[in-house]
């Protein structure tokens, strides 16, 4: 029974037709969350509408996006309306959107705030709680997929700055329904069976809020919280944030950042211990420096040599008082001759015998008293007269009173 | 915190970590750069410090990175 076979292209041609000619699929307005949300580069809008257990993907034209009244954005919950279409190249089908209302959150948002509320009361968040990262850890573990671009990033960044830290890799699933038992198993194991690793870094490349949302699991954040190792979240790009991240002793941005805060650089650490040694001895040497400074100064010797150089030098002021003095008395002495000769010579002029010599004469009495008033003599008196040369004695023999001259 | 500390008190035989050491050697390090320190105690600092820089580079030398995959 039934029709010969037909080729591909003519059954998907066939339900396209029966698809299209529906009445409900024609015009149907269709309850769901957002997700894997795409505004595609042409003004077109791809995603996904999905409830608990089925999904629908979506396709809302630029012409109609543009007349929307609410923004849509991933793991909003909408009512959509619009038809069924069939894209016979790849048979499968889709819901081109005419409209879109939204109806309030989605319900992973809504259960994201619950459990962060829940966990924040309880005080997982608590900043008190969270531990130090090692400034040198031996050996790091990653929880996460042993194929995704975490594990990647991570491994590249660590083997360019640490050549000494071991990294352990725990492969885990990072989405689907059985991702957030492994990932808390295996945080819980790593705390029990491997005591050597002193960090571990849990986490995954970006994606959708679905894809990320194990790490928004209350399993996960317990066990993180109750984790003896401290533990870096590192969940999608910057913008997600997980409740895995609000537990973690250190949120990390991306991988690539957690890795980058787990482990030193080793090179650096080099240099470092180098300089700190260079210092040690830097220190040392002048505070030796500093002490045979002190010992010279409290040497006798030097004492000595430092005396002796004092009386050198007083010696010299004294000399040099000395030689002063000396210049001072002989320019006193050279003023006073000076001063002498012109009295010498003041005197000469003034000297009697000098007027005796122009042939004056002086007329004394026996006493020796000059005569200088005649009429004081008497007749009969002696009297001597001293010339230039020689001496002679005389008698008055007539007296003539006259005036004074 | 208080888990830790008594995790390393009961791990006593084990070589004192990089950490340990590093620390000590910045003490050793900053106690050799006070004033008043008196020169015997100068070298002592100074002699230990060497010691625990020699120590950590040692640990460093020895570096021998391994990447291991736990299988399921």
């Amino acid at each position: 029974m039934g029709l010969k076979p037909i080729k591909v292209s003519q059954l998907n041609s066939y339900i396209k037709r029966i698809l299209q000619t529906d009445p409900i699929l024609g015009n149907v307005s269709v309850i769901g969350e957002v997700s894997n949300l795409k505004f595609h580069g042409s003004g077109h809008v791809y995603f996904s509408l999905k409830d608990e257990s089925s999904k629908i993907n979506c396709f809302l034209a630029a012409g109609n996006l543009a007349k929307l009244t609410c923004d849509l954005q991933e793991g909003m919950e909408i009512t959509a309306n619009g038809y069924i279409y069939l894209y016979e190249r790849g048979g499968s089908y889709s819901l081109n959107v005419r409209d879109i209302e939204a109806a309030g959150q989605g319900d992973l948002a809504i259960a994201f705030e619950k459990l962060k509320k829940k966990l924040d009361a309880e005080g997982m968040f608590d900043p008190a709680h969270k531990k130090d990262l090692p400034a040198f850890p031996k050996k790091i573990a990653v929880v996460t997929s042993e194929t995704g671009a975490a594990v990647r990033d991570i491994l590249k960044i660590i083997k360019k700055k640490n050549d000494y830290v071991d990294i352990l890799i725990y492969p885990v699933l990072v989405q689907g329904p059985n991702a957030a038992g492994e990932i808390s198993a295996a945080i819980d194991d790593l705390n029990e069976n491997h005591r050597d690793v002193d960090v571990i870094i849990t986490g995954r490349g970006g994606g959708s809020m679905e894809e990320l949302w194990a790490f928004n699991e209350e399993i996960v954040a317990r066990s993180i919280y109750s984790s003896r190792i401290p533990v870096i979240s590192a969940v999608g790009h910057e913008t997600d944030f997980t409740i895995a991240d609000f537990v973690a002793d250190l949120r990390a941005e991306t991988p690539t950042a957690a890795a980058e805060r787990a482990v030193p650089d080793t090179g650096q650490l080099r240099e470092y211990l180098d300089s700190a040694a260079e210092q040690m001895k830097r220190d040392l040497k002048r505070l030796v420096d500093n002490r045979r400074q002190q010992l010279r100064l409290s040497d006798p010797e030097q004492f000595r040599r430092d005396i002796q150089g004092r009386i050198v030098l007083e010696q010299l002021r004294i000399d040099n008082m000395r030689s002063a003095m000396e210049e001072n008395l002989k320019g006193m002495m050279t003023g006073y001759k000076a001063r002498l000769s012109i009295l010498k010579e003041f005197l000469d002029t003034a000297d009697p015998k000098s007027i005796l010599a122009k042939g004056y004469s002086v007329v004394t009495d026996e006493k020796g008293a000059i005569v200088k008033d005649a009429g004081a003599l008497k007749v009969g008196q002696k009297i001597n007269i001293e010339a230039a040369r020689g001496q002679a004695e005389g008698q008055i023999t007539r007296i003539q009173k006259g005036e004074k001259r | 915190m208080t888990e830790q500390t008594a995790d390393k008190k009961t791990d006593k035989n084990r070589k004192p970590s990089f950490e340990e050491t590093l620390k000590k050697l910045e003490e050793a390090s900053e106690k050799l750069k006070e004033e008043t320190v008196s020169l015997e105690d100068a070298i002592k600092y100074y002699e230990k410090g060497i010691t625990y820089y020699k120590e950590c580079s040692e640990i460093l030398e020895e570096a021998n990175q391994k990447i291991e995959t736990l299988t399921r």
